[in-house]
């Protein structure tokens, strides 16, 4: 399963082979995390072309930063999409990708999760349960995860108190782990 | 804070959602590393917005991967030189760059400061040479002027020879051979005489050599009286020939030993050599 993230034993000789500058671990890397990466990216950036300078400018950057990994502070995964978020997010707020993408805005955002949403049939059952969430936490996680707004941005910009921010966003969290666990 | 407060503030949540400022992320990493129990509680939220990114997932282009390991590729050649060690915490690509873009400027000293040497073995090299050099024109200079010195007594000499060659050329030179008297079987010595011109040279002496404080003296015999015609100034060559004192008539010469500085008349017990002109 290439999309599937990797059982530990194999994640932590993949990270020892990243250290040790392998470019074929980072070919594995790659197949096991870009379509979740360029998905999230595309989520942010809303625009294919931006999605894929994003995406090789992330790994390029993984790859060259790869020494700063450090597994005791967290998981791979989280450390990589922090990279692709950050460098997203950058590119959103850059005056160029304002320029450029403006006007594909509106209509890819809404498309591109319907058409990759439906692909995978096995998620079918957890997006059921995914869609039970709280709109309202939902709305929170999404403005984080996919626009980057901090928990203060988000207090400000919509009025919101900062504790209610925090609850919901645990909430939301909470509740997605209960039902991934649930799955695995 | 307690770690069971810390986790139950949220902040563990907004991390994993990326609600954090980089400093807030940052705290909570360092908290994560310092302890197993939040530790397990970031990677429960993080895995949670794992699973929630794959809901999202989405295969890029082929082509994608393609570009991203050709730049892997150029990243991994670029760099290969420093290879970065897990100690070396963080050859962040901004550092990398400062880095690379720091040793040209060392090269560039190094090369300074090896041409500041090579030049100046350069200078020492050739401050000798030219000493070597201007030693050798002053040798040059010196035999130069050595053989100029002898090209003039060269000239000299043929100017003595030539000087010789007119003189016995002349027809109205007269030739007069002197030989030694009893005594003195072995002496012998040439003169020639130009009357017109009242010239007399003597040469092809051989004569035996004075006594201390002693000198031969050329006598003319006019009529039976002696005139002087010089000393004789003994020297090595035959080629050569002495001028005398000018005289204008004689039928002998011939030469005596005397004192040196010559005598008013000759002394004749120390006659040597003697001979009359062929007329």
């Amino acid at each position: 399963m290439p999309n599937q993230p990797a059982n530990k034993p194999s994640e932590e000789e993949l990270v020892l082979r990243l250290r040790s500058r392998e470019t074929a671990a980072m070919s594995q890397l790659y197949d096991m995390y870009s379509a979740t990466l360029y998905g999230v990216i595309v989520q942010i950036v809303k625009v294919e072309g931006v999605a894929e300078d994003v995406m090789q400018e992330s790994f390029v950057k993984i790859w060259n930063s790869f020494s700063m990994y450090d597994e005791k502070k967290g998981r791979l995964f989280t450390w990589m999409i922090n990279i692709c978020r950050n460098l997203a997010i950058d590119k959103v707020r850059s005056k160029e990708y304002r320029v450029t993408g403006a006007t594909d805005t509106l209509g890819a955002s809404n498309k591109i999760s319907v058409t990759t949403e439906s692909f995978n049939s096995e998620h079918l059952d957890v997006r059921e349960m995914v869609g039970k969430l709280n709109p309202e936490q939902k709305q929170i996680i999404d403005l984080m995860y996919f626009e980057g707004y901090t928990q203060n941005q988000i207090s400000e910009t919509f009025n919101i108190p900062l504790g209610t921010v925090k609850t919901r966003a645990r909430s939301a969290v909470k509740f997605l782990a209960r039902i991934f666990k649930t799955r695995a | 804070m307690l770690n069971e407060h810390y986790i139950a503030s949220g902040v563990l949540e907004l991390y994993a959602v990326g609600g954090l400022t980089q400093s807030e992320r940052e705290e909570v990493e360092q908290r994560a590393a310092a302890s197993p129990e939040i530790k397990a509680a970031l990677d429960e939220a993080c895995a949670a917005m794992e699973s929630y990114a794959q809901l999202h997932q989405m295969a890029p282009r082929p082509v994608l991967k393609t570009n991203v390991m050709a730049r892997i590729q150029e990243e991994s050649a670029a760099a290969d030189g420093p290879v970065v060690t897990e100690q070396e915490q963080a050859p962040i690509p901004m550092y990398a760059g400062h880095e690379r873009e720091g040793s040209p400027y060392k090269w560039m000293f190094a090369a300074s400061v090896v041409l500041f040497l090579i030049s100046g073995i350069l200078s020492f090299y050739f401050y000798n040479k030219w000493q070597q050099t201007e030693d050798r024109l002053q040798l040059a200079l010196a035999s130069e002027q050595q053989y100029a010195q002898n090209l003039q007594t060269v000239n000299l000499q043929i100017q003595q020879q030539e000087q010789v060659l007119s003189i016995l050329q002349d027809p109205d030179t007269r030739y007069v051979q002197l030989q030694g008297v009893e005594g003195h079987p072995e002496a012998a010595m040439q003169v020639f005489w130009h009357p017109q011109q009242q010239k007399v040279y003597v040469g092809a002496l051989n004569l035996p050599a004075p006594p201390q404080g002693k000198q031969y003296q050329l006598w003319a015999l006019d009529n039976g009286q002696p005139v002087d015609a010089g000393m004789i100034a003994l020297d090595d060559t035959n080629f050569r020939l002495q001028q005398m004192k000018e005289i204008g008539t004689a039928q002998a010469f011939a030469v005596t030993l005397e004192p040196e500085g010559g005598s008013e008349n000759p002394t004749l017990e120390q006659l040597i050599v003697m001979g009359e002109v062929q007329s």
